[in-house]
């Protein structure tokens, strides 16, 4: 009883707030230690290492501006921040174009909950193989003897096999939406889910035809799915290199692949300068996305 | 008066159970008519239906003679309101009733001035001003009763279909809201079909009073007619006011578990039965042995327990098959009575005070 007893001259409800207060002090400090030390100290440590003189096999911490000037004079690595940014943002639109009309059909004209839980199992099972294994399986479907060029020839559509489909930029976009598509079907799923169908009833009986209810209803209401949606996607796709890597045959270098590169040549200033580049790049898409809708509010 | 609804042999199935079955009604025009039924006698089935949401599987719906059984639902031109209120969560109170003026696919298209005119008069009539910027979360319940009913009303439906409308709503509130929504209706003359599980709302709303049971129509009546005179025992069940005997039709006697009941003189047996029915406050109590007027019909049974309302107080009795039975006594004239617990008491009443099923 040590820990319920009031102290001496404290009034039970401060000596409660006191508890209450240790407790959740206990319980945050695991997490709260795991992320200054992995998060928060290498975040920082990334950002001076930026600053290091890099010289061709070694590095030391005299501070200088010189890979950041290289990086941003450089035509190579601004095509590549350019390259990313395009990937993304075209990533982005084809999960959301994909994934939209699934979610709509899960989540809205589903409604057993069971069917739901079971369509949505279905979503994630390519993610019971492995990463590379999903990437890389892309190739003999779209490779110049692929199945795709094949079926496509076969049916006498084209006669001559399509080479861009494959180590292309379209590629790596394909494979891209192929394996994140899921994460923005999940959010967006799970918000059309709680939308009460009486609520689109009633919408109907007001008189409002689908598009019109799905313009002043369903979307609105869907919006935090897919804020939360893209926030995932865009996270997995701005670090993304192993699809480019391999879909791409080394013609589209993202950001991702030139740090893969440059630790792989001992170029750590340089890689940090990329990483510090990413980093922002990231904070900024997910402070944009979450002025778009208040999370706090509608979940 | 003349029919704004019509039903004819409406029936709908749901995985081989019929909901609703062979349904034949009609709704007269710019009157208040509930639709009484216990949960699972079909009536949100019939209200869907009539509103659009499911499809009859045989039978018509008929609304202003025009045949709407086909017609998908936001092109029939009924107004429903939700149980739950169904309210746009992401919209103000003011952007709800404007919904269906903004977003009807038929109807007279307005311009954003007469919108707005339109909305704030009806968001005046239904006592709501001075809220039209609030979020629908952030008001209370029987202000967001008022949002739906606006939302509905503001577009002017021949029709306005109300599921269990005060369901929601505590106890005082909703005793508040029984007035306004018959105000409301008398102002704008639209007829409301009111779907309610409460008999005393049914009988207090209702100029006209549907019973629906088991899926079919057990009765349409005045309240008073259908109070006093119920076409069937499970209608007088629903009513929660008649003590109810079942057994057979003898020589002048009703033969029940508990004796033989004298018939009431010259009275034609109503149908659905066999059943004997006579009402709680029908009931006399007098001490066991007290004698029984040739007029009268007398049981006997055990004191149980009472419950005290304050208007009245409802005893009951076992009686010697062990059924429960009921009297009520209003208190307006007398003080409230007091009875022995387990003490047997004779229960008497008037021969034509009671109803016959055959």
């Amino acid at each position: 009883m040590t820990t319920t007893t009031a102290t001496e001259g404290m009034p039970a409800a401060a000596a409660r707030q006191r508890a209450l207060r240790r407790t959740a002090l206990w319980l945050l400090a695991p997490g709260v230690l795991w992320m200054v030390l992995f998060l928060v100290l290498p975040i920082l440590m990334m950002v001076y290492v930026s600053f290091w003189t890099q010289t061709t096999f070694t590095i030391e911490p005299t501070l200088t501006v010189k890979s950041w000037v290289t990086f941003f004079t450089s035509e190579t690595y601004l095509s590549s921040l350019w390259t990313t940014v395009r990937i993304w943002l075209t990533v982005l639109v084809a999960t959301l174009l994909v994934g939209y009309p699934t979610a709509l059909f899960v989540g809205l004209f589903v409604r057993n909950k069971t069917l739901q839980t079971v369509l949505l199992v279905l979503c994630v099972i390519p993610f019971w193989t492995s990463f590379l294994i999903r990437v890389l399986a892309w190739r003999p479907m779209l490779g110049k003897e692929g199945a795709i060029n094949l079926i496509l020839q076969g049916l006498g559509i084209i006669d001559t096999p399509i080479e861009a489909l494959l180590f292309s930029e379209l590629s790596v976009v394909i494979g891209m939406t192929q394996i994140y598509c899921v994460f923005m079907v999940g959010p967006i799923a799970f918000m059309l889910g709680r939308i009460d169908p009486n609520v689109i009833e009633a919408a109907r009986d007001l008189g409002a035809g689908f598009g019109r209810i799905f313009r002043t209803i369903i979307l609105p209401l869907s919006m935090p799915g897919v804020v939360v949606g893209a926030i995932f996607v865009s996270v997995m796709v701005l670090g993304e290199f192993a699809t480019s890597a391999a879909l791409s045959g080394r013609k589209v270098n993202l950001l991702g692949n030139i740090i893969v590169t440059q630790v792989g040549s001992l170029k750590w200033a340089f890689a940090a300068v990329v990483g510090v580049v990413l980093t922002v790049i990231m904070g900024a898409v997910v402070a944009a996305l979450l002025r778009v809708v208040d999370l706090r509010k509608e979940l | 008066m003349t029919t704004v609804l019509q039903l004819s042999n409406v029936s709908k199935i749901y995985a081989g159970v019929p909901a609703l079955d062979r349904v034949t009604l009609s709704v007269p025009g710019n009157s208040y008519v509930s639709l009484l039924g216990p949960s699972g006698s079909g009536k949100t089935t019939l209200l869907r239906v009539i509103a659009g949401f499911e499809e009859p599987d045989r039978g018509s719906v008929t609304l202003d003679g025009k045949r709407i059984d086909g017609t998908p639902a936001h092109r029939r031109g009924i107004g429903f309101v939700f149980q739950t209120f169904a309210l746009f969560p992401h919209l103000s109170v003011a952007r709800n009733v404007a919904f269906g003026l903004e977003n009807r696919e038929t109807g007279p298209s307005l311009d954003a001035a007469a919108i707005r005119r339109k909305v704030a008069e009806m968001i005046d009539l239904v006592g709501l001003k001075g809220l039209e910027d609030r979020g629908v979360t952030q008001i209370s319940g029987g202000q967001r009763q008022r949002v739906a009913l606006a939302r509905t009303l503001v577009t002017e439906p021949r029709l306005v279909l109300l599921d269990e409308p005060l369901g929601a709503l505590d106890a005082n509130l909703r005793t508040r809201m029984r007035g306004e929504l018959r105000a409301i209706r008398e102002r704008l003359g639209v007829t409301f079909l009111h779907v309610t599980g409460s008999e005393t709302e049914a009988l207090a709303m209702g100029d006209t009073v549907i019973v629906l049971d088991r899926g079919h129509v057990g009765q349409i009546d005045g309240p008073d007619a259908l109070y006093n005179r119920p076409a069937s025992p499970a209608v007088a069940r629903f009513l929660n006011c008649y003590n109810l005997f079942e057994g057979r039709l003898g020589d002048g006697a009703f033969v029940s578990p508990v004796g033989a009941l004298p018939l009431p003189p010259r009275a034609e047996p109503l149908g659905g039965g066999p059943a004997y029915a006579v009402r709680y406050d029908r009931v006399e109590v007098r001490p066991p042995n007290a004698p029984v007027a040739p007029d009268e019909v007398g049981i006997t049974g055990a004191f149980v327990a009472s419950e005290y309302t304050g208007s009245s107080v409802l005893s009951f009795f076992q009686l010697p098959d062990g059924r429960v039975f009921e009297v009520e006594d209003h208190l307006s004239h007398r003080a409230p009575p007091v009875y022995a617990p387990q003490e047997t008491y004779g229960l008497v009443w008037k021969r034509d005070a009671a109803l016959v099923f055959a």
